[in-house]
């Protein structure tokens, strides 16, 4: 079988070839207009920003940083600009019930004309009706109307006291009414001189004093309904007085909203507010009350005034009272107070009639916001109401405004897991949210990308208004975008990740004191974020130089290989070798995953270790029994071990157990390989190969070490320059590898052979001994059985 | 046209007491407040003066006699001891209302009591230099009354200064309006208890000139001299009728918180002087 030739320098990286851009610096270059690669997402945006049907709000899904805020923001503020601006919306007072404020559609930017208007009225009544009041005019009327009204109210009272007089009888008064008395010459007379008056006289005195007093009585019961009269007189005179006064500056209002019946029907109700409440405003030196003159104030809500187009909120605090909008209090004395015009619209308000923008994570981790969001969506209108409310926490008195009916279309942001998760769990999810616009991460790495991809680079650039890149940043950046997408044929769409390397690449380049970005200065970033999160691996890689951790890069050693692993800490991962042992000996056919034993393995590890078992089994064992007792281990491994890359590995080491053929330490493994013992991709490949090549290189001269690979991962190498420099210079190689035996091999030197017709593998080769090795533990299982079973029935029989 | 006023030279004393008239009403309470503020400014002598009316207590003596309530209309039986009880609590009660009122700045006061008629007993007690301070209404204002006749008596016989205290709308900005005529005398003395009102009050003042009356620049500086007062601090302004109406308006356009003026002038010689008393809500001191 031939062996798999080690990989050039060409294959573990794929170079931007510079003549492929066209230009000297990105100055040369013009921006994109669309974002590039990101066509599903477009035809979603385009297709759930136009679609007019209910529940069309759009969720825009990808990772973080991928750059979904200002994709979609820009893609929105396009589209809204060609259409109509929305209207305004505004609160007033609701005479009829002031516990639920009114609210009033207007056109767009009429809504400050409105509340400029109702604030002059407001002015002009401060000063128009108490002037009324105090007019001559008035004055003189309310004059002669109480005079009127005393007179009548005397009169009653002064013909009792002129018919008493009449009759020579005083009325008196006395400090709760009145009293009569016979009187002479103005004065009463004396009781001991009535005395001396003749029957007669006495009786005519007593019965004309009895019938003054049931007049009287009668007089003074009429006068509690004459001083309603008054009132009731004086009240209407108060109401023609306003009426009169009012007439004049709301009829021309009346005329200029006309083409508003809300509010013309508002301009009403003012003027019979004001007719009610009149009086109110007699006090011509303080003024009618303040909380009077607030109820004709207009809270305008929503000013649509400078928006153009449709607008394009985005709420970056998307809690309930953000999104639906607040009550506010003012704090009186210790007192809480709140009126319509401390009503404060939220950003579902200002965004009503365009698209509003929300982070998922954040809108589902604020109490109650993402319940009021789909209750706004599901409605059609908002509500504002308090939180404490919802909660039923409060029983007081508090506004209800009426709700604003609302056309908004909602795009969320957020990562495809919340989206999953809430397709899952939420049931009124996908009722609302039916646009998926899903991200890409990586983009096509192809012939034609170059020149978009520089465009792309040059947007941002521009965008960070940072020095112009040269071509060969450039070209170091779109082939370090390869490597963070760990692929040859494709670049990273990852926004922030771009964008923060293009400014790190302009600060070094400002600290060389450069006019343009150069590719050292993109080189120096890498390294710099490479250098930064370097830490640990440093002091992993001081473990092994140490030989605190035991790795060995020279030399053979029997059922010992070096796995390759990776660590992702943060943003940032590297890759480590790990040794892997195993041990065998004769049993039933048993794998000991000691990792899965430990509580130490996932899953898919311990689903990699039965595979493997399984492959022996097959492989080795025929239509026998496989006699292995084995066990597999990770040294110095405590942090857990999951995946299923090191199977090959796992699979070499246990071979090298059995057969007792040592394996060459300077070569690393990683791969995942099936039942059939075929090899199979695995990720993180780049790390690991850089991981090993360190570890080699800190152990002395890197010479004739190697990884061996699975050739699947080949087209996923962009190694580190110094990883291409050894393997151009032949002293470290890297080995796609397809099948088991090919690792076999070029771990062990020995052909592992194939089986002949009768299952039997050559002479000397490795699988031979394996086999071999093999039947001796069945042997040896069986002799064992025999043994124990011939016990067994011996001490039955001495049973 | 005026007189100078006789005491101009030493405005912080006045040479006779104030007399309110207390009768139990509330109106006769306000009055005393009144009163008291005056005398707590000059310095004089409060004198409470309670009348138990002789014909009161008379018509309370007849075996028919019964009370009509003022509010109610009620008629009950009215008793002599009931009244004479009555009148001993409503003295008392002014005392004590006098004491307390007077007690606030430390002035002296007294109280007279005497039974007979009102108006001859108070004419009795004031002196010419007296100050007579009085409830524009006493008991009869519940059922309506806007001017008790004990009032107009007063203002008509009194040979002193009278004070017709009413309860009127606080004006910050209000001034005293005095009415001058032809009567040389009669105005010095207006101007006189004008300038004691302004004292202590600091308001402007309005000249309020009958329809024959003119003043010259240097009349009207001699004016705001005697009264103590800035030549910016006063204002001319002629009456075109002496009907009440006329004047309450002309009052209220110039926001008048007092009138002041004379017996002898002719707005109170007049047939219509009670009408003009009773349409003017406001105090009105009139002057000798």
């Amino acid at each position: 079988m031939p062996l798999p030739t080690p990989l050039t320098g060409d294959q573990v990286y794929h170079v931007c070839p510079e003549n492929k851009l066209d230009f000297v610096t990105t100055d040369d270059v013009q921006d994109l207009d669309q974002p590039y690669g990101q066509d599903r997402v477009l035809r979603a945006l385009e297709f759930g920003a136009g679609i007019r049907a209910e529940g069309f709000n759009l969720f825009v899904l990808g990772p973080s940083g991928a750059g979904k805020h200002e994709l979609v923001e820009r893609f929105l503020s396009l589209n809204a600009a060609r259409q109509p601006v929305p209207p305004d919306w505004c609160h007033v007072y609701n005479f009829r019930f002031s516990d639920r404020p009114g609210a009033i559609q207007l056109p767009a930017g009429q809504g400050q004309q409105f509340k400029k208007d109702m604030s002059e009225l407001a002015e002009e009544l401060r000063t128009a009706i108490p002037a009324a009041f105090e007019s001559e005019e008035y004055q003189a009327r309310l004059q002669e109307l109480q005079e009127e009204m005393a007179k009548r109210q005397h009169q009653g009272l002064f013909e009792i006291q002129e018919e008493a007089n009449r009759n020579n009888i005083a009325m008196i008064t006395t400090p709760a009414g009145f009293t009569f008395a016979p009187m002479r010459k103005g004065e009463v007379i004396d009781p001991e001189e009535y005395k001396n008056f003749s029957d007669e006289e006495k009786q005519l005195v007593e019965s004309k004093v009895e019938e003054l007093q049931k007049k009287l009585q009668q007089t003074i019961q009429q006068i509690p309904r004459m001083r309603k009269e008054v009132r009731e007189r004086v009240h209407a005179l108060n109401e023609e007085m306003v009426q009169l006064t009012l007439g004049g500056p709301i009829g021309e209002l009346r005329g200029k909203w006309s083409h508003l019946p809300d509010i013309v029907d508002y301009l009403d109700a003012v003027r019979e507010d004001v007719v009610e409440h009149a009086e109110a405003f007699q006090d011509g030196d303080n003024g009618p009350p303040a909380g009077l003159l607030a109820r004709y104030k207009v809270n305008l809500l929503v000013d649509n005034a400078e928006t153009v187009g449709a607008p394009v909120i985005y709420e970056d605090l998307p809690n309930h009272q953000h999104l639906a909008g607040q009550i506010e209090h003012r704090a009186r004395q210790g007192n809480l107070y709140t009126d319509f015009t401390l009503i404060r619209g939220g950003s579902m308000h200002r965004a009503n009639g365009g698209y509003l923008i929300i982070d998922a994570r954040r809108v589902l981790t604020q109490p109650m916001a993402w319940e009021s969001l789909k209750r706004i969506l599901s409605s059609g209108e908002i509500r504002i109401e308090s939180l404490e409310r919802l909660y039923g926490l409060v029983s007081t008195v508090s506004l209800q405004p009426e709700p604003i009916p609302v056309s908004v279309k909602v795009v969320l942001l957020g990562d495809r897991m919340l989206y999953y998760l809430l397709s899952h769990y939420d049931p009124d999810f996908l009722d609302l949210f039916k646009v998926e616009a899903d991200f890409e991460d990586d983009l096509d790495r192809n012939e034609e990308c170059y020149e978009l991809y520089a465009r792309m680079i040059a947007t941002m650039a521009r965008g960070l208004k940072m020095r112009p890149l040269e071509r060969s940043a450039v070209a170091r950046l779109i082939e370090h975008a390869s490597r963070l997408a760990a692929d040859q044929r494709k670049l990273t769409a990852h926004d922030r990740v771009l964008r923060d390397i293009l400014s790190e690449a302009d600060h070094w380049a400002g600290q060389a004191g450069a006019d343009t970005v150069e590719a050292s200065h993109l080189q120096q970033a890498i390294d710099e974020r490479e250098y930064r999160a370097s830490r640990v691996r440093e002091r992993s890689r001081e473990q092994i130089s140490r030989g605190v951790v035991m790795i060995a890069t020279t030399g053979e050693e029997v059922a010992q290989v070096n796995g390759l692993s990776v660590l992702r800490l943060g943003a940032s991962m590297f890759g480590q070798p790990t040794r892997i042992t195993a041990t065998a000996r004769p049993g039933k056919g048993q794998v000991v995953d000691i990792e899965r034993e430990a509580k130490l393995g996932g899953p898919i590890h311990s689903k990699a270790v039965m595979i493997l078992s399984r492959f022996l089994a097959s492989r080795y064992a025929g239509d026998g029994e496989l006699s292995l007792s084995a066990s597999l281990a990770f040294e110095q491994s405590y942090g857990g071990v999951e995946g299923d890359s090191a199977s090959v590995a796992e699979t070499c080491v246990l071979l090298s157990a059995i057969s007792r053929v040592p394996i060459k330490q300077a070569f690393a493994v990683t791969g995942s390989m099936n039942q059939h013992g075929e090899v199979q991709a695995v990720g993180g490949v780049n790390e690991k190969i850089e991981g090993f090549f360190d570890v080699c290189k800190e152990a002395g001269d890197v010479r004739g070490q190697g990884v061996l690979l699975p050739a699947s991962n080949v087209e996923h190498l962009m190694l580190r320059a110094d990883v291409r420099q050894a393997i151009a210079e032949d002293r470290f190689r890297i080995y796609p590898i397809s099948s088991i035996n090919e690792a076999i091999e070029l771990l062990t030197g020995l052909e592992p052979g194939e089986p002949d017709s009768n299952g039997e593998f050559p002479e000397n080769s490795f699988n031979h001994r394996v086999a071999e090795r093999l039947e001796k533990f069945a042997e040896a299982s069986k002799k064992r059985d025999e043994n124990g079973e011939a016990n067994s029935s011996g001490g039955k029989d001495r049973d | 046209m005026t007189d100078r006023p006789a005491d101009q030279a030493d405005p912080g004393t006045t040479t006779g007491r104030v007399l309110v008239l207390l009768d139990g009403s509330r109106m006769s309470y306000a009055a005393l407040q009144a009163a008291v503020g005056i005398a707590a400014n000059t310095g004089a002598d409060v004198l409470g003066v309670f009348v138990e009316e002789l014909n009161q207590l008379r018509s309370a003596g007849y075996g028919f006699a019964r009370e009509v309530g003022g509010s109610s209309g009620i008629s009950r039986p009215l008793a002599a001891g009931d009244v004479e009880q009555r009148m001993q609590r409503l003295a008392s009660e002014a005392r004590r209302a006098l004491a307390g009122a007077v007690a606030s700045y430390g002035g002296r006061q007294s109280l007279s009591v005497a039974r007979g008629h009102v108006i001859d007993e108070v004419l009795a007690l004031a002196g010419p230099q007296d100050l007579l301070v009085l409830g524009r209404v006493g008991w009869s204002s519940e059922p309506g009354a806007r001017l008790g006749s004990t009032a107009k008596g007063l203002v008509r016989r009194s040979r002193g200064r009278v004070l017709l205290w009413c309860e009127s709308r606080a004006e910050p900005l209000g001034r005293v309006v005095v009415f001058l005529n032809d009567h040389h005398g009669a105005n010095g003395r207006a101007v006189q208890a004008t300038a004691e009102v302004v004292r202590h009050s600091h308001r402007p003042v309005t000249l309020l000139l009958g329809a024959d009356s003119t003043v010259s620049a240097d009349d009207l500086k001699g004016v705001a001299q005697d009264l103590g007062i800035q030549e910016s601090e006063l204002r001319v302004r002629s009456l075109p009728s002496t009907d009440p109406a006329v004047v309450a308006g002309i009052l209220r356009q110039e926001r008048a918180v007092e009138l002041v003026l004379s017996r002898e002038c002719t707005l109170l010689q007049e047939p219509g002087a009670e009408r003009l008393l009773v349409a003017l809500n406001l105090p009105v001191t009139v002057t000798p």
